[in-house]
Protein backbone atom coordinates (compact mmCIF):
# COMPACT_ATOMS: atom_id res chain seq x y z
CA UNK A 1 0.00 0.00 0.00
CA UNK A 2 2.84 2.69 0.66
CA UNK A 3 4.39 2.13 -2.62
CA UNK A 4 0.98 2.77 -4.26
CA UNK A 5 0.46 5.92 -2.10
CA UNK A 6 3.66 7.16 -3.33
CA UNK A 7 6.18 10.02 -2.23
CA UNK A 8 5.26 11.94 1.15
CA UNK A 9 3.82 15.03 -0.90
CA UNK A 10 1.74 12.63 -2.59
CA UNK A 11 0.26 10.75 0.88
CA UNK A 12 -1.54 13.30 2.43
CA UNK A 13 -3.53 14.50 -0.29
CA UNK A 14 -7.41 13.81 -0.51
CA UNK A 15 -7.26 11.78 -3.09
CA UNK A 16 -5.81 8.49 -4.35
CA UNK A 17 -5.08 6.93 -7.62
CA UNK A 18 -7.72 4.02 -8.84
CA UNK A 19 -5.97 1.49 -6.72
CA UNK A 20 -9.63 -0.59 -6.84
CA UNK A 21 -9.60 -0.19 -10.62
CA UNK A 22 -5.98 -1.76 -11.02
CA UNK A 23 -6.61 -4.51 -8.39
CA UNK A 24 -9.63 -5.62 -10.09
CA UNK A 25 -7.65 -5.54 -13.63
CA UNK A 26 -5.56 -7.61 -12.44
CA UNK A 27 -8.12 -9.90 -10.87
CA UNK A 28 -9.82 -9.67 -14.65
CA UNK A 29 -6.89 -10.68 -16.33
CA UNK A 30 -5.98 -13.54 -13.88
CA UNK A 31 -9.55 -15.00 -14.25
CA UNK A 32 -9.76 -14.93 -18.13
CA UNK A 33 -6.29 -16.09 -18.79
CA UNK A 34 -6.95 -19.37 -16.41
CA UNK A 35 -10.02 -20.22 -18.80
CA UNK A 36 -7.76 -19.60 -21.65
CA UNK A 37 -8.61 -17.29 -24.12
CA UNK A 38 -8.14 -19.78 -27.04
CA UNK A 39 -11.11 -21.58 -24.80
CA UNK A 40 -12.94 -18.40 -24.71
CA UNK A 41 -13.12 -17.91 -28.07
CA UNK A 42 -13.95 -21.67 -29.51
CA UNK A 43 -16.53 -21.60 -26.84
CA UNK A 44 -18.13 -17.80 -27.39
CA UNK A 45 -18.12 -18.88 -31.47
CA UNK A 46 -20.30 -21.79 -30.74
CA UNK A 47 -22.79 -19.59 -28.80
CA UNK A 48 -22.98 -17.36 -31.79
CA UNK A 49 -23.53 -19.89 -34.35
CA UNK A 50 -26.30 -21.50 -31.71
CA UNK A 51 -27.99 -18.08 -31.50
CA UNK A 52 -27.50 -17.06 -35.29
CA UNK A 53 -29.48 -20.28 -35.60
CA UNK A 54 -32.11 -19.80 -33.65
CA UNK A 55 -32.57 -16.33 -34.52
CA UNK A 56 -32.68 -16.59 -37.89
CA UNK A 57 -35.33 -19.34 -37.95
CA UNK A 58 -37.67 -16.56 -36.48
CA UNK A 59 -39.67 -15.26 -39.03
CA UNK A 60 -39.57 -11.39 -39.81
CA UNK A 61 -35.92 -11.29 -37.45
CA UNK A 62 -33.11 -10.06 -39.35
CA UNK A 63 -29.78 -10.45 -38.10
CA UNK A 64 -27.13 -7.86 -38.83
CA UNK A 65 -23.63 -8.03 -39.51
CA UNK A 66 -22.55 -10.99 -40.67
CA UNK A 67 -18.90 -11.44 -41.13
CA UNK A 68 -17.66 -14.25 -41.30
CA UNK A 69 -15.38 -13.99 -38.34
CA UNK A 70 -17.17 -11.24 -36.21
CA UNK A 71 -17.50 -10.92 -32.34
CA UNK A 72 -19.94 -13.13 -30.68
CA UNK A 73 -23.09 -10.23 -31.21
CA UNK A 74 -26.09 -10.49 -32.06
CA UNK A 75 -27.47 -7.77 -33.96
CA UNK A 76 -30.81 -7.66 -35.55
CA UNK A 77 -34.01 -5.68 -36.46
CA UNK A 78 -37.53 -7.23 -36.23
CA UNK A 79 -40.48 -6.22 -38.66
CA UNK A 80 -41.73 -3.03 -37.92
CA UNK A 81 -40.83 -3.32 -33.87
CA UNK A 82 -38.48 -0.78 -32.84
CA UNK A 83 -35.43 -2.04 -31.41
CA UNK A 84 -36.36 0.05 -28.07
CA UNK A 85 -39.76 -2.03 -27.52
CA UNK A 86 -38.11 -4.99 -27.93
CA UNK A 87 -35.67 -3.96 -25.32
CA UNK A 88 -38.21 -3.09 -23.23
CA UNK A 89 -40.14 -6.26 -23.33
CA UNK A 90 -36.90 -8.75 -23.60
CA UNK A 91 -35.88 -6.84 -20.20
CA UNK A 92 -38.94 -7.75 -18.93
CA UNK A 93 -38.37 -11.10 -19.49
CA UNK A 94 -35.52 -10.86 -17.28
CA UNK A 95 -33.09 -10.56 -20.64
CA UNK A 96 -30.51 -7.58 -21.47
CA UNK A 97 -29.90 -6.55 -24.45
CA UNK A 98 -28.59 -3.25 -25.96
CA UNK A 99 -30.66 -1.06 -28.14
CA UNK A 100 -30.37 1.72 -30.53
CA UNK A 101 -26.89 3.15 -32.63
CA UNK A 102 -24.51 1.61 -30.42
CA UNK A 103 -22.38 4.49 -30.85
CA UNK A 104 -22.58 4.46 -34.89
CA UNK A 105 -25.09 6.97 -35.78
CA UNK A 106 -23.33 7.76 -39.11
CA UNK A 107 -23.13 4.37 -40.21
CA UNK A 108 -26.39 3.12 -39.21
CA UNK A 109 -28.15 6.41 -41.06
CA UNK A 110 -25.98 5.48 -43.77
CA UNK A 111 -27.98 2.31 -44.28
CA UNK A 112 -31.06 3.72 -43.43
CA UNK A 113 -31.42 1.80 -40.09
CA UNK A 114 -32.93 3.54 -37.41
CA UNK A 115 -31.97 1.66 -34.28
CA UNK A 116 -30.87 -2.12 -34.02
CA UNK A 117 -31.45 -5.02 -31.18
CA UNK A 118 -28.25 -6.23 -30.02
CA UNK A 119 -26.88 -8.99 -27.86
CA UNK A 120 -23.61 -9.43 -26.94
CA UNK A 121 -22.88 -13.45 -26.24
CA UNK A 122 -19.83 -13.94 -23.50
CA UNK A 123 -18.35 -17.08 -21.94
CA UNK A 124 -20.65 -16.92 -19.22
CA UNK A 125 -23.44 -16.87 -21.28
CA UNK A 126 -25.37 -20.63 -21.49
CA UNK A 127 -27.20 -22.03 -24.84
CA UNK A 128 -29.75 -21.97 -22.64
CA UNK A 129 -30.08 -18.46 -22.55
CA UNK A 130 -30.02 -18.36 -26.20
CA UNK A 131 -33.31 -20.55 -26.15
CA UNK A 132 -34.61 -18.10 -23.62
CA UNK A 133 -33.83 -14.74 -25.98
CA UNK A 134 -35.34 -16.77 -29.25
CA UNK A 135 -38.34 -16.97 -26.64
CA UNK A 136 -38.51 -13.58 -25.46
CA UNK A 137 -38.56 -12.70 -29.14
CA UNK A 138 -41.39 -14.52 -29.56
CA UNK A 139 -43.24 -12.92 -26.89
CA UNK A 140 -42.27 -9.25 -28.29
CA UNK A 141 -44.06 -10.44 -31.65
CA UNK A 142 -46.96 -11.14 -29.76
CA UNK A 143 -47.27 -8.04 -27.42
CA UNK A 144 -47.02 -6.59 -31.52
CA UNK A 145 -49.37 -9.43 -33.22
CA UNK B 1 -42.05 -5.84 -11.96
CA UNK B 2 -44.88 -4.09 -13.61
CA UNK B 3 -47.14 -5.11 -16.08
CA UNK B 4 -45.78 -4.89 -19.64
CA UNK B 5 -49.93 -4.37 -20.53
CA UNK B 6 -49.48 -0.88 -18.84
CA UNK B 7 -47.32 0.33 -20.67
CA UNK B 8 -48.28 -1.12 -23.96
CA UNK B 9 -51.84 -0.72 -23.44
CA UNK B 10 -54.31 -1.52 -26.50
CA UNK B 11 -54.71 2.30 -27.29
CA UNK B 12 -51.11 2.84 -27.67
CA UNK B 13 -50.29 0.12 -29.67
CA UNK B 14 -53.14 1.10 -32.19
CA UNK B 15 -51.60 4.54 -32.42
CA UNK B 16 -48.41 3.02 -32.71
CA UNK B 17 -49.35 0.77 -35.72
CA UNK B 18 -52.23 3.17 -37.23
CA UNK B 19 -50.61 6.84 -36.50
CA UNK B 20 -53.17 9.90 -36.40
CA UNK B 21 -51.73 12.90 -38.51
CA UNK B 22 -48.91 11.14 -39.51
CA UNK B 23 -47.99 13.45 -42.52
CA UNK B 24 -45.64 16.22 -43.62
CA UNK B 25 -48.09 19.36 -43.14
CA UNK B 26 -47.77 21.41 -46.40
CA UNK B 27 -47.95 24.72 -45.76
CA UNK B 28 -47.01 24.52 -42.22
CA UNK B 29 -46.25 27.63 -40.06
CA UNK B 30 -43.94 26.26 -37.97
CA UNK B 31 -41.95 23.20 -37.80
CA UNK B 32 -39.50 21.53 -35.34
CA UNK B 33 -36.92 18.71 -35.20
CA UNK B 34 -36.28 16.24 -32.09
CA UNK B 35 -33.88 13.81 -31.46
CA UNK B 36 -33.43 11.17 -28.62
CA UNK B 37 -29.66 10.42 -29.27
CA UNK B 38 -29.28 7.41 -27.09
CA UNK B 39 -32.04 5.75 -28.69
CA UNK B 40 -32.07 7.20 -32.23
CA UNK B 41 -35.51 8.83 -32.47
CA UNK B 42 -36.11 11.28 -34.62
CA UNK B 43 -39.28 12.87 -35.13
CA UNK B 44 -40.47 16.69 -37.02
CA UNK B 45 -43.67 18.21 -36.28
CA UNK B 46 -45.60 20.50 -38.17
CA UNK B 47 -47.84 22.90 -37.04
CA UNK B 48 -50.27 25.55 -38.37
CA UNK B 49 -51.94 28.65 -36.37
CA UNK B 50 -54.39 31.12 -36.55
CA UNK B 51 -52.79 33.68 -33.99
CA UNK B 52 -52.91 31.30 -31.32
CA UNK B 53 -54.76 28.63 -32.05
CA UNK B 54 -53.91 25.52 -33.47
CA UNK B 55 -55.63 24.75 -36.40
CA UNK B 56 -53.61 21.53 -37.52
CA UNK B 57 -50.62 19.57 -36.65
CA UNK B 58 -49.09 16.54 -37.55
CA UNK B 59 -45.86 15.01 -37.00
CA UNK B 60 -43.30 12.43 -39.17
CA UNK B 61 -40.45 10.10 -37.48
CA UNK B 62 -38.95 6.90 -37.30
CA UNK B 63 -39.86 6.40 -33.48
CA UNK B 64 -40.52 3.75 -31.51
CA UNK B 65 -44.02 2.25 -30.65
CA UNK B 66 -44.26 5.01 -27.30
CA UNK B 67 -42.70 7.90 -29.39
CA UNK B 68 -44.98 7.15 -32.28
CA UNK B 69 -48.11 6.69 -29.95
CA UNK B 70 -47.72 9.75 -28.21
CA UNK B 71 -47.09 12.01 -30.88
CA UNK B 72 -50.21 10.54 -32.72
CA UNK B 73 -52.19 11.06 -29.42
CA UNK B 74 -50.87 14.18 -28.67
CA UNK B 75 -51.31 15.67 -32.23
CA UNK B 76 -55.14 14.20 -31.96
CA UNK B 77 -55.57 15.99 -28.71
CA UNK B 78 -54.11 19.46 -29.42
CA UNK B 79 -55.94 20.53 -32.83
CA UNK B 80 -58.14 23.60 -31.84
CA UNK B 81 -56.23 24.14 -28.82
CA UNK B 82 -54.26 27.25 -27.84
CA UNK B 83 -50.75 27.87 -27.06
CA UNK B 84 -51.42 28.35 -23.35
CA UNK B 85 -53.73 25.12 -23.58
CA UNK B 86 -51.22 23.41 -25.08
CA UNK B 87 -48.39 24.01 -22.32
CA UNK B 88 -51.28 23.24 -19.77
CA UNK B 89 -51.67 20.09 -21.31
CA UNK B 90 -47.73 19.30 -21.25
CA UNK B 91 -47.22 19.96 -17.84
CA UNK B 92 -49.80 17.92 -16.69
CA UNK B 93 -48.58 14.64 -18.98
CA UNK B 94 -45.39 15.38 -18.11
CA UNK B 95 -45.82 15.60 -13.94
CA UNK B 96 -47.67 12.26 -15.41
CA UNK B 97 -45.34 10.20 -16.74
CA UNK B 98 -42.09 10.95 -14.65
CA UNK B 99 -44.33 9.74 -11.84
CA UNK B 100 -44.36 13.31 -10.24
CA UNK B 101 -48.34 13.79 -9.95
CA UNK B 102 -49.08 16.06 -7.43
CA UNK B 103 -52.35 15.41 -5.45
CA UNK B 104 -54.12 18.46 -6.43
CA UNK B 105 -53.55 17.54 -10.38
CA UNK B 106 -56.61 16.33 -12.02
CA UNK B 107 -56.49 13.42 -14.04
CA UNK B 108 -59.41 13.93 -15.96
CA UNK B 109 -57.65 16.92 -17.62
CA UNK B 110 -55.47 14.37 -19.67
CA UNK B 111 -58.56 12.67 -21.27
CA UNK B 112 -57.30 9.86 -23.54
CA UNK B 113 -53.65 10.82 -22.66
CA UNK B 114 -54.00 9.05 -19.97
CA UNK B 115 -53.27 5.41 -21.35
CA UNK B 116 -49.49 7.06 -20.79
CA UNK B 117 -49.52 6.27 -16.91
CA UNK B 118 -48.03 3.28 -17.33
CA UNK B 119 -44.76 4.90 -18.80
CA UNK B 120 -43.70 6.22 -15.03
CA UNK B 121 -43.14 2.66 -14.31
CA UNK B 122 -40.42 2.08 -16.84
CA UNK B 123 -37.74 5.14 -16.68
CA UNK B 124 -36.33 4.58 -19.60
CA UNK B 125 -39.19 4.79 -21.40
CA UNK B 126 -40.37 8.67 -20.22
CA UNK B 127 -38.09 9.94 -22.66
CA UNK B 128 -39.34 8.33 -25.74
CA UNK B 129 -43.46 9.26 -23.93
CA UNK B 130 -42.37 12.86 -23.98
CA UNK B 131 -40.34 13.81 -27.49
CA UNK B 132 -43.05 14.96 -29.17
CA UNK B 133 -44.11 17.26 -26.97
CA UNK B 134 -40.90 18.54 -26.13
CA UNK B 135 -40.71 19.16 -30.15
CA UNK B 136 -43.77 20.87 -29.99
CA UNK B 137 -42.53 23.57 -27.44
CA UNK B 138 -39.81 24.02 -29.69
CA UNK B 139 -41.94 24.66 -32.58
CA UNK B 140 -44.03 26.62 -30.72
CA UNK B 141 -41.23 28.89 -29.12
CA UNK B 142 -40.65 28.90 -33.18
CA UNK B 143 -36.87 28.54 -32.17
CA UNK B 144 -35.29 27.14 -35.79
CA UNK B 145 -32.65 24.72 -33.33
CA UNK B 146 -33.41 20.85 -32.85
CA UNK B 147 -34.31 19.85 -29.63
CA UNK B 148 -32.90 17.30 -27.92
CA UNK B 149 -33.90 15.27 -24.93
CA UNK B 150 -30.48 14.80 -23.76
Amino acid sequence: MRDLLGAATHRYLDFLAAIEGAIGLAAAMEYVQRIGLTQIAAYEKELLAYGTELLSAIPGLRILGTARDKASVLSFVLEEIHAHDIGTILDHEGIAIRAGHHCAMPLMKRFGVPATARASLAFYNTREELEALAKGIHKVKEVFA
Amino acid sequence: MSDLRDLYQQVILDHSKRPRNFLKLQGADRTAEGHNPLCGDEITIYLKLDGDVITDISFQGAVCAISKASASMMTSALKGKTKAEAEALFGKFHEMVTGHRGAASDPAGLGKLEVFCGVCEFPVRVKCASLAWHTLRAALDGKGEPVSTE
